[in-house]
């Protein structure tokens, strides 16, 4: 990774080399921990130039991480879970150290790691304001003035007098969120508290993020639900096992993050096969690859791109009435959809030696993400089950671009639609 | 972790109410932290100085937290108060009782009321041990806070301080009525006099375990063990008893922290004199460096503290 120069003059945070290592084992992370004490107690503990020295069942939670920010920006920290966002976000607020390497900020930053945090159930909603506010490190003067700004922004001005415990969670959350958005950090990190609230909520969050970026606060935001970046990030970070793999353009990191996820949740749903164990002789399935229109084979696809699966099956010995089985699958939701061979095929009898099925997906009626396919041979009977193959010929729809308006933007399946406006209502059943 | 101040570079921008959002010149803003591997203690003098300014700065959230779990604690209690109360009472009943039935004896004579002389080492132990523990419950219930937030750890010493002197205010008023009710004579000099050694005994309990916390927290072993020796720590402490003159008691009485500044703040309300004036002096200035190392300690541990804590 790049060293950086130090700090200039609109540089509100420098992140110089980082390392963090955790341990997996609980109780050795423990006598580690004494001993880390100990070391610190005693300056043992010097930083070291470059990578740190693993000890027994240690790891690298973040590895060399290096990135600046300016006055304004707004990141997206985005990878799949264990990437080592929360670490380094942990290291920049100062809750842990880092093992090796520097972070340097300028101002006063603020967190959003848990909304609410300090809250007391039995006590009034202006009481937890006042301690929420201090715990995030607002006097009770600044809090006087903005009080009813933050009542008024969680929009709870008519319970604001009741114990918190009567609230209901989203209320808890919309209190949380209001008094930490009133601070106003030179940077502020928040850490998947986009997910919270309702909609309306949630857009008025983005609203108040744009104001606060465009005053020159920068944003640290960790989240999972990379559809909401476009609203408010400015730049990505994109994280893969403790490193930074990619630093730059929101979409572009939103598309290698889709595909560092597909190649994780691939190597988690390695291709099984599932044999008759009563026919000896059984047909089997012997290869599946994806193509695209001109028959080439191709694993990269655009939604509403036509895709053939072939199939091609094994017969020791002749299997009469042959039928298959595909199932469409995501390793979020499994089985998306099914067909058989029996729509649109006799079922042929096939002799002995290696045949070859196609099945041609006219339009790809699917979102950004991983996909796979499930697939069963079975001979004459229902029950006449051959071989089947779960997670084969694994493909990804890697665009279009998630677009900010909405379209495609939730979800996992894209349908053909129209929108047309008609004008008044009033006006149209005049006529 | 150090933070040194910066001249600022840039002119201070605005928010959409026209306020200035960046501090002036030598502001919050314009100070920049850094946050490395370096040990603090490379510069004790800065250090120190850290620890003084953040217990400046988080005074207003210990003062928050102290009241929030003070109106919790008592909106949830039928008894409120007395539950500040009732514990030294109940152990001075139990040992009023158990000294009427002859099963222990003080081992030399008490100038004064029994019940009270019981009952004031009563307050004093239950204050000391409260303090002693203070550090680890407090990481213990603001677990969520600490490993979510960065403020002044230093707040949750001065919170935890602020609850002790209250419970120990609170607890010393019942020693009036029960100085009227057994007809002991109050002495003001000697009481005046008192003050600073319970405070130097509730100070140097902090210390302790404040050196303590941090490994406390990481193993539950410590805050177990604790629980299981206190009551034997207290049977080694002269509460029930009067302190020994001779070997190996007065021994024991020297080497026990808990024993010196707690028997002479007693004997001092109760008597208005004591025979324990040495050890209480070693102990009450081995205080200033046992807190201060406790301080140390608390401080730079509690990053290895938080990295421990489940998320």
């Amino acid at each position: 990774m790049e060293k950086i120069s130090p700090m200039n003059n609109d540089t509100i945070l420098t992140v110089d080399g980082v390392w963090k290592k955790y341990c997996r084992q609980l109780k050795r992370a423990m006598w580690y921990g004494v001993r880390d004490i100990a070391g610190q107690v005693a300056m043992r503990r010097q930083p070291p130039a470059g990578r740190p020295a693993l000890r027994k069942n240690e790891f690298f939670a973040v590895r060399d991480a290096s990135f600046e920010l300016r006055a304004g920006e707004c990141v997206g920290m985005i990878g799949p879970n264990g990437a080592g966002k929360s670490t380094m976000l942990k290291i920049i607020n100062g809750l842990i150290r880092p093992d090796a390497g520097r972070v340097e900020i300028r101002g006063k930053v603020g967190a959003l790691i848990e909304l609410g945090t300090g809250f007391n159930p039995v006590l009034s909603g202006r009481e937890n304001v006042y301690v929420n506010a201090a715990v995030l490190g607002m006097g009770k003067r600044e809090v006087d003035r903005m009080f009813d700004d933050i009542v008024e922004f969680a929009g709870l001005a008519h319970v604001i007098g009741d114990p918190i415990k009567t609230y209901s969670s989203g209320m808890k959350v919309r209190l949380g969120f209001s008094v930490a958005a009133h601070l106003r950090p030179r940077l502020l990190i928040m850490d998947e508290v986009l997910a919270v609230g309702d909609v309306a909520f949630r857009m008025k969050c983005f609203k108040h993020f744009n104001t606060l970026t465009q005053n020159g606060t920068s944003i640290i935001l960790v989240t999972h639900a990379v559809g909401m970046l476009p609203r408010v990030a400015t730049r990505t970070l994109v994280f893969d096992q403790g490193k930074i793999c990619f630093d730059g353009d929101v979409q572009q990191g939103m598309t290698i993050y889709e595909e560092n996820l597909s190649a994780t949740e691939k190597s988690a749903r390695p291709l099984t096969v599932e044999a008759s164990d009563h026919l000896a002789g059984a047909a089997s399935i012997v290869r599946v690859e994806v193509r695209d229109a001109t028959g080439q084979a191709c694993s990269s696809f655009q939604t509403g791109d036509p895709l053939r699966l072939a199939i091609d099956v094994h017969c020791p010995q002749k299997l009469e009435s042959a039928r298959l089985v595909v199932a469409l699958c995501s390793p979020r939701h499994d089985e998306l959809g099914s067909t058989s061979s029996v729509t649109s095929l006799q079922r042929p009898d096939l002799d002995a030696g290696t045949h070859r099925f196609e099945l041609e997906i006219r339009q790809l009626p699917l979102l950004l993400g991983s996909y796979y396919f499930n697939i069963s041979l079975y001979g004459a009977d229902i029950t006449d089950f051959q071989q089947r193959q779960s997670g084969a010929g694994v493909f990804r729809i890697v665009g279009p671009e998630v677009d900010v308006n909405g379209n495609g933007l939730y979800g996992t399946v894209s349908f053909a639609h129209a929108w047309s406006y008609n004008g008044s209502v009033a006006a149209i059943e005049k006529t | 972790m150090n933070t040194r101040p910066k001249p600022p570079t840039n002119p201070p921008s605005a928010n959409a109410s026209g306020e200035p959002l960046c501090a002036p010149d030598g502001g919050p803003d314009s100070q920049v932290t850094i946050y490395d591997a370096s040990s603090d203690l490379a510069r004790p003098g800065r250090l120190l100085w850290r620890i003084g300014s953040d217990f400046w700065a988080g005074r207003e959230l210990a003062w928050r937290l102290f009241i929030r779990n003070l109106r919790g604690l008592y909106r949830q209690t039928l008894l409120g108060l007395l539950w500040i109360f009732l514990p030294p009472v109940a152990n001075t009943a139990i040992w009023v009782f158990l000294k009427s039935r002859n099963v222990f004896s003080f081992g030399g004579e008490v100038q004064t009321s029994e019940t009270v002389y019981i009952l004031a080492g009563m307050i004093l132990w239950q204050s000391f041990i409260e303090a002693f523990q203070m550090p680890m419950n407090s990481i213990s219930q603001n677990r969520n806070m600490i490993s979510k937030l960065n403020f002044p750890r230093e707040s949750l010493v001065l919170e935890g301080i602020a609850d002790l002197v209250f419970n120990f205010l609170v607890r010393g008023l019942i020693l009036l009525p029960a100085f009227l009710i057994f007809g002991v004579a109050i002495q003001p000099l000697a009481l005046l006099s008192a003050l600073p050694l319970a405070i130097l005994l509730l100070v140097l309990a902090v210390g302790m375990g404040l050196i303590l916390a941090p490994f406390g927290s990481l193993y539950q072993d410590v805050g177990r063990f604790i629980g299981m020796v206190a009551p034997f720590w207290m049977i080694l402490t002269p509460i029930i008893y009067v302190a020994p003159t001779t070997f190996p008691g007065n021994l024991l009485n020297w080497l026990n922290p808990a024993s010196p500044l707690l028997v002479a703040t007693r004997d001092l309300v109760v008597t208005g004199t004591t025979g324990q004036i040495w050890p209480a002096l070693v102990y009450g200035i081995a205080t200033v460096p046992v807190f201060l190392l406790g301080l140390v300690v608390w401080r730079v541990s509690m990053p290895a503290v938080v990295e421990r804590m489940p998320a």
